[in-house]
């Protein structure tokens, strides 16, 4: 028996849909499941029942909170895609508009987070969901896989002054590039999942967070990570460094 | 007065058919975005360098242009050009994604309108039935997608959402075997994409296309490189026909079109009723001739009917991705490329504003940033190809669906109305940035 799968964007860039058609098991996924509603590449516009829901996009209009819950009262499992539906995403930049995870308006059994989610990751994830199984993701932190040397000694309390590396500083992890945090750049990889194979690193920026935190505590484990540094002035006023995939769901401003 | 609402299937993003109805005939018909997002908003305030990241989110099938076009705006305020190699890296990625966004647009989205259209095959409307109506293509097309992300991947850090694109260059490394790969990939794109336009000359060409796509007398408005056809440098042109133009550069762009950034659309300054079209159909027409013997003897198999209608644009996708396949297969056997591509300092802000512009692949992409005085992000127009083609766009639907109504019911012109749309390619992530 196919499972019946629902694919659909709330406010997006289309991005993580696109990555899941780019999948190399893409075809093998269409032969395996029964694509019931999916209007980036289908016209059936009803929504029946359904074994697996998996939404892109975070919600920031009113109309998409009844959408969602229709949704979710005809999937049996439903499923964030992506940054956005789990966390809000880049749209928490705004300070116009409201952007919230799916799970603030319905019930999630579970995500597969990044900005895109890493293919590999997304791959992985699908064919669990076609063959009715759970999905897995890792439950460490970036850095405990990281490719720089010397992250497990940091000389605390470190003075954060920039996001990003001078030009001319940009070197790659083969080049004896250290912790950045060290360096006092900062990086997020303490406080974001691993799963993405260090993509940003790897090219020598740090990360940005875009696979979200490890636990729900995002919040409380960013302000044990805060307290660890001296942020320079310009960036303590700097808005979206820390949540530029998730808006703070405490006070205060960033 | 009445309004018939129909989401759009099949197409990029959230967008809405609406037809308003007057006396039971239809007096305008529009595709609408339900959303807006504000990127223009988001972006004041912010630091320079991280702009690009932020706007490769507005869009996730151009998110390599969205990221150059901003670099190259911020370069533009420091002054300073990238070297030669981080010029021809940032050509090949943007030559990945272009192969990636075109070959989905037309597999999924037109595809089976196309078949439909012309009575070959119409009872195709599911994924399962299109991926199993002629394995070899459906093969052919997924093996093309996968180069996309495979060089996008290589060049670009990451498959979507580039990491290496960077204001002064793009941090990328080559090394013999990733660049081995590479061409590999090329090399072998080539026989797919040439197997797919080839199928397309079969099964179409013999065919004349709906008079009701025909194009009449658009504006075309693109980059003009005198040197052949170019996404990435060149001026502006906004041509009326082959002698009435205007070339302009991007700085200049203001006398010749311009938008505010609180209100919706882009506005034209031009005495002509005819309406702006972007993308390539206008690269075609601006280019005329791609250099390369196999195109012009693929492009002979069309006529005049096909050259000024709507679905060629279609064609024209394929023909793109097989010159962009060619040109990137070019860059890596003749350019010596280094092994590490050094990023241009950024030592000081010489302007106050900066305007950046590419052809993506829905065509022109255009950022500007202006700087206040303590230089931080103050203001931002991005002009986006599929904002650039709504009027168009609305005025092609709204004859269509009345003359549809005159003797269809509502259901077959909301059906039909959406074919058209599809056939524009609008990207309406983009276009509700």
């Amino acid at each position: 028996m196919k499972l019946k799968f629902l694919i659909t964007s709330l406010t997006s860039c289309t991005g993580c849909i696109s990555t899941l058609i780019s999948l190399d098991i893409f075809p093998q996924f269409l032969e395996r499941a029964k694509i019931e509603y999916f209007p980036f590449i289908s016209d059936n516009l009803e929504i029946k029942e359904c074994d697996v829901a998996l939404i892109e996009g975070c919600v920031s209009e009113k109309n998409q909170i009844e959408y969602l819950q229709e949704i979710r009262k005809n999937a049996k499992k439903l499923y964030a895609l992506g940054t956005c539906s789990a966390f809000g995403g880049i749209l928490s930049l705004s300070n116009k508009k409201e952007s919230y995870p799916i799970s603030k308006f319905v019930e999630v059994d579970g995500i597969i987070p990044g900005c895109p989610p890493p293919p590999t990751l997304l791959g992985n994830c699908l064919l669990r969901l076609v063959e009715n199984k759970k999905i897995e993701l890792s439950l460490k932190n970036m850095c405990s896989t990281c490719p720089l040397n010397n992250h497990e000694k940091l000389d605390t309390p470190l003075t954060i002054e920039k996001i990003v590396p001078r030009n001319d500083e940009i070197r790659f992890p083969e080049e004896n590039l250290s912790c950045f945090l060290n360096e006092g750049i900062l990086c997020l990889g303490p406080v974001t999942r691993d799963g993405c194979d260090h993509l940003c690193i790897k090219q020598g920026l740090p990360c940005e967070g875009c696979l979200g935190p490890v636990s729900k505590g995002f919040t409380s484990n960013l302000i044990n990570f805060l307290s660890l540094f001296n942020l320079s002035k310009d960036l303590r006023k700097y808005k979206g460094i820390f949540y530029r995939f998730s808006k703070s769901h405490v006070g205060g401003k960033n | 007065m009445d309004k018939v609402v129909e989401a759009c299937t099949r197409v990029e993003g959230c967008g809405n058919l609406t037809i308003y109805l007057k006396n039971d005939e239809i007096y305008q018909t529009e595709l609408n975005f339900s959303v807006y997002r504000g990127f223009e908003n988001i972006l004041v305030g912010k630091k320079l360098l991280d702009i690009p990241k932020i706007v490769s989110r507005i869009c996730g099938l151009c998110s390599a242009s969205q990221t150059i076009a901003s670099c190259k705006a911020i370069e533009n305020m420091y002054g300073i050009e990238p070297s030669n190699q981080s010029i021809l890296f940032r050509r090949i990625l943007l030559s990945g994604e272009l192969i990636k966004s075109h070959i989905m647009h037309y597999f999924f989205q037109s595809f089976p309108d196309l078949l439909k259209i012309f009575k070959i095959k119409t009872t195709i409307n599911d994924p399962y039935n299109l991926i199993n109506y002629n394995p070899h293509l459906t093969t052919n097309v997924f093996n093309l997608i996968k180069i996309g992300s495979e060089i996008s991947k290589l060049i670009g850090g990451r498959a979507l959402h580039p990491i290496t694109p960077f204001p002064g260059g793009l941090i990328y490394n080559p090394n013999r075997k990733s660049l081995i790969s590479m061409e590999k990939y090329l090399q072998k794109g080539i026989y797919y994409i040439e197997t797919i336009i080839e199928n397309f000359i079969d099964l179409f060409s013999a065919f004349d296309p709906p008079t009701e796509f025909n194009l009449s007398n658009p504006i075309y408005f693109g980059l003009k490189n005198n040197m052949g056809f170019d996404r990435y440098e060149g001026n502006l042109r906004i041509e009326q026909n082959e002698t009435t133009y205007n070339d302009f550069q991007a700085k200049n762009y203001s006398k010749y079109f311009d938008k505010d950034p609180n209100l919706y659309g882009i506005t034209f300054k031009s005495n002509s009723k005819n309406e702006i079209l972007t993308g390539p159909i206008a690269r075609y027409k601006l280019t005329q001739n791609y250099g390369i013997d196999k195109i012009y003897e693929y492009l002979s198999n069309f006529g005049k009917k096909w050259k000024s209608n709507l679905l060629f644009i279609n064609f024209l996708q394929l023909i793109e991705s097989y010159y962009e396949i060619q040109k990137s297969v070019e860059i890596l056997n003749t350019a010596s490329l280094k092994s590490k591509t050094k990023l241009k300092q950024l030592n000081s802000i010489k302007k106050s504003n900066g305007i950046g512009v590419i052809e993506a692949p829905r065509g022109i992409l255009m950022h500007h940033y202006h700087l206040n005085k303590t230089k931080s992000v103050d203001q931002v127009k991005l002009f986006i190809a599929t904002e650039i083609n709504l009027p168009i766009l609305n005025k092609m639907i709204t004859e269509y669906a009345k003359k549809l109504y005159e003797k269809e019911d509502i259901d077959s012109v909301k059906e039909k109305v959406q074919i058209m749309i599809r056939a524009f390619d609008p990207c309406i992530s983009c276009a509700s940035h």
